[in-house]
């Protein structure tokens, strides 16, 4: 049976974070062979960078890369001032700390103890090994790990800027865990970032976009029905902040669909 | 083109509006700036708070239902638990609750409890501003059409709709009446013409005689719940079951999106085949797939003869409606000097074929049934404000659209002024007591076209009492109506002997009280004076911001100059790039609150590139 996407990807960033960068390649590399044009695996392979040719990473999770390709999504940068934003790792608005600057790293690292032990927890942490559980315990710890590691890698997303990435796996926690506190709080603090991230990639939103392709290759696009009610929509006759109350989706939604769609060059603007 | 304003003509509908004038001697719709002669005549309020009206709240009808009002035609001047509002309420997905004062509806959209004449008035605002776009300049008086059977309290709720909308209403005329006008008929011809109007949302059967400029309306017939969009429901409905069958019972229906796009498209491919033997409906990535696979398309042919299938029985219905007022009216098909189509559902060949096996004729072609209707009404507009020296313009007069009276004894309706009475007018009848010795008599006003007094609308009633006692019949009452310029009805009973006298005002009202429709028009115009003054504010802070920038933008080579020198000042110059974006967003969106909330940020950036500039003047090594 054929592994879906999403999870390969999922895979490949849980791989990435704990540094295993050969798995973390080979799941992206899968994602990509069964479905061709997708976006974020094939950005999470130019991240990774040409396999042969990287200098072996050390142990633990690998260095932000600053100069790699841009994400699929990312803030404007004023064209006026690019000379100043060049060198700087311009994947947000304000560079200001991130809120998840102060909590740990996703990944755990394998220490010696001072007397000379091993931190098994670290270990289990790692291996993705597991105590045996008693008789009548909860069968929580399961679903909690799962929800710790997506909430620690939603936090290096964040921090390498991958903010649709992080968004993602906050999402598939409060999925599992509607009133996840920590979760909610993030969504919170930064759904305004997410917007204003996906909106800049929209351009004036009184702008009219169109569609760039031919109407029967629509067909051929991996759209979610979400996708394809708001491509309907675009007939030239509507501008996005018109798309935006007519969509009937949070307005995060909409403006990351609406983004994807001009990243794929299906619509213009 | 006149140098006078100009003024429109306005068809309300119950589904779609439609606006027109009359330019260079020529009736013409004017496109909506969408570019679409048809206005949805829908309200909504979208999930993000935005107000719509028209084509766009019509397309998140089904996603949002709750929040968008359709069909607002139905419920304009009704009594709150009048049959017409209670059968509304079982099948309309917004809330409807009563007015203020227990009469009239009123609708709770997105928590604000809105008139219907408010609803209306968006819509009329609406086609306002499309006008004003098209002529380039402010429309202010239009003539706007309602079915010949509207009664008074709704044709005043329909006024006032426009007086909200900024409009001054010439005249309420009929919408068969305006009809006839568009073809022109009234001026040499004297027949019996019957106006078949199949719209989005009612079929209205009126038949009318005409004869020198004179337009009576003496039957009208129809039904209220048959219209284009339950043809729409039978594609809907053959779609969403060929969906089913071929995609192991995934049902449309539970998917909003899915089932707006399926609505969308069936009225679509309606329209198409109108035209074309064969429509293509052609949804891509319509809904989810089962077990998280991949969304679904839906691809159908949808050929004439299948339409004609699925729909005969509608099309039986219209007939027999047809059928049933012309009988009702005493009137036998062959007697129909003409039969006008009005209304876009009479574009599909099956039902013109239908209309001309009944009336064994021909219909009318060469008005666009959907058009025809605003047509008239800017015809009558035109004819208002610009009087044809040779006097060929039909000027319709203002009439009474319902016989006025009395209860009499048996629960009767007796009429004292029959429709179609020009007014200003009065009338005065005697009536008589029925029972030996009485000496007080209930006068009850009412308005209708039925013999039995409760089928009728009561406009009002009081007592006349000080009767002389005397045997029944010798006692002789006058009763006199009268009717003002303005509508208002004044009704008097007098006792002919004592001279004992009572009397009462009746004004036709659309459920909104004077002092509400104030307060209404003081907001709208609170709220024009806010969005001027919001206006101004917005275009200093823009201006004021633009300088900043300007200014920043100049400093820029000896910023950098500064940089290359320093490892300072870089996290706070790629802040200034977000500040800087964000105010671009904030002028891209007029902003005002946005453009507020970045000056301070833009003033410090502009401090720190002050800072830098002058810092790279500076001599090496300082």
């Amino acid at each position: 049976m054929t592994v879906p996407v999403s999870d390969l990807i999922d895979g490949g960033i849980e791989a990435y974070l704990a540094g295993r960068e050969q798995d973390a390649r080979a799941a992206f590399l899968e994602a990509l062979r069964v479905e061709p044009g997708n976006v974020k695996a094939r950005w999470y392979l130019e991240r990774l960078g040409p396999g042969d040719a990287q200098a072996p990473e050390p142990a633990g999770r690998p260095a932000p890369q600053t100069g790699g390709a841009a994400p699929p999504a990312g803030p404007a940068i004023d064209q006026r001032l690019a000379p100043f934003a060049a060198p700087i790792p311009s994947l947000e608005d304000d560079p200001a700390p991130s809120p998840w600057d102060d909590g740990p790293s996703a990944a755990a690292t394998i220490v010696l103890e001072p007397s000379g032990g091993l931190d098994l927890g670290a270990i289990a942490e790692k291996s993705d090994l597991r105590p045996l559980v008693p008789e009548g315990a909860r069968p929580a710890p399961l679903r909690r790990t799962d929800v710790e590691v997506w909430l620690s890698a939603a936090k290096e997303l964040f921090a390498l800027g991958d903010f649709s990435g992080s968004l993602e796996l906050i999402e598939k926690i409060l999925q599992v865990d509607p009133d996840h506190g920590e979760a909610r709080d993030y969504l919170r603090q930064n759904e305004a970032t997410l917007i204003s991230m996906y909106e800049s990639k929209l351009g004036p939103l009184s702008r009219v976009p169109r569609l760039a392709i031919k109407p029967e290759e629509v067909l051929w696009l991996n759209l979610d029905h979400r996708a394809g009610f708001l491509l309907a929509q675009i007939d030239g006759t509507v501008d996005f902040e018109s798309l935006f109350a007519l969509s009937g989706l949070p307005r995060l939604d909409t403006a990351r669909i609406l983004a994807n769609l001009i990243a794929d060059g299906v619509i213009t603007r | 083109m006149s140098d006078l304003d100009p003024v429109i003509g306005i068809d309300l509908g119950t589904t779609n509006s439609v606006v027109a004038t009359v330019r260079d001697g020529v009736p013409r719709v004017i496109p909506n700036r969408s570019g679409q002669l048809l206005t949805p005549s829908i309200v909504a309020v979208a999930k993000n708070g935005k107000k719509l009206v028209g084509p766009l709240a019509k397309r998140q009808a089904i996603t949002n239902a709750e929040n968008t009002v359709f069909a607002a035609k139905r419920l304009i001047g009704r009594r709150w638990g009048s049959k017409e509002v209670e059968d509304a309420r079982t099948v309309l997905p917004y809330r409807l609750v009563a007015g203020p004062e227990g009469n009239d509806v009123r609708v709770d959209l997105a928590g604000r409890v809105v008139s219907i004449s408010e609803i209306s008035a968006l819509v009329l605002a609406e086609l306002k501003a499309d006008a004003e776009a098209w002529f380039g300049r402010p429309v202010k008086r239009a003539v706007v059409t309602v079915p010949a059977y509207f009664n008074d309290g709704q044709r005043q709720a329909t006024r006032d709709a426009g007086k909200i909308a900024g409009l001054e209403v010439l005249r309420i005329i009929n919408e068969p009446t305006s009809a006839a006008l568009a073809y022109g008929f009234g001026k040499q011809m004297e027949k019996k013409v019957v106006v078949f109007d199949l719209g989005g949302g009612t079929f209205d059967v009126s038949i009318l005689d005409i004869g020198k400029s004179v337009y009576d309306v003496v039957a009208v017939g129809g039904d209220t719940y048959l219209g284009g969009e339950d043809f729409d429901r039978r594609i809907m409905d053959w779609l969403t079951f060929g969906f089913a069958k071929e995609n192991a019972g995934i049902d449309l229906r539970q998917d909003k999106m899915a089932l707006q796009r399926l609505k969308d498209s069936a009225e679509k491919a309606k329209c198409e085949l109108s035209g074309a033997p064969s429509a293509s409906i052609h949804l891509p990535f319509l809904v989810a797939g089962a077990d998280g696979k991949g969304a679904l398309h839906l691809d159908k042919q949808l050929a004439r003869e299948q339409l004609e299938e699925l729909t005969k029985d509608l099309v039986e219905r219209c007939i027999a409606v047809a059928e049933k007022t012309l009988k009702d009216a005493g009137v036998r098909p062959s007697q129909v000097g003409e039969v006008l189509l009005v209304g876009g559902m009479t574009r599909m060949p099956r039902v013109q074929k239908a209309v001309k096996e009944f009336f064994g004729r021909e219909p009318c072609r060469g008005v666009h049934p959907e058009e025809v209707v605003a047509l008239g009404a800017a015809i009558q507009a035109h004819a208002l404000v610009e009087p044809s020296a040779k006097g060929e313009d039909v000027l319709l007069l203002d009439v009474t659209p319902q016989n006025l009276g009395l209860l009499v004894v048996g629960g009767y309706f007796q009429t004292v002024i029959p429709k179609n009475t020009t007014v200003p007018t009065n009338q005065t009848h005697l009536f008589t007591t029925v029972q030996d010795a009485q000496t007080s008599v209930r006068i009850a006003v009412l308005q209708g076209a039925s013999e039995r007094a409760i089928d009728n609308e009561l406009l009002g009633e009081f007592i006349l009492d000080g009767i002389r006692p005397a045997r029944r019949g010798e006692v002789s009452i006058e009763v006199s109506f009268e009717i003002s310029a303005d509508g208002i009805v004044g009704v008097s009973a007098r006792d002919v002997d004592t001279g004992q006298q009572q009397s009462i005002t009746v004004t036709a009202t659309s459920g909104l009280t004077e002092e509400e429709l104030r307060r209404i028009l003081d907001e709208q115009l609170d709220d024009l004076l806010e969005r001027k003054a919001t206006a101004g504010e917005f275009e200093e802070k823009r201006d004021r911001a633009q300088a900043i920038v300007q200014e920043m933008e100049a400093l820029v080579p000896a910023v950098q100059e500064a940089l290359e020198r320093t490892r300072f000042g870089k996290d706070a110059v790629h802040k200034a790039d977000g500040v800087l974006a964000r105010v671009r967003a904030a002028i891209d969106a007029r902003d005002v609150a946005a453009l507020e909330r970045e000056h301070e940020a833009l003033d410090r950036t502009l401090q720190l590139f002050r800072g830098l500039a002058a810092q790279a003047r500076l001599p090496q090594g300082k």
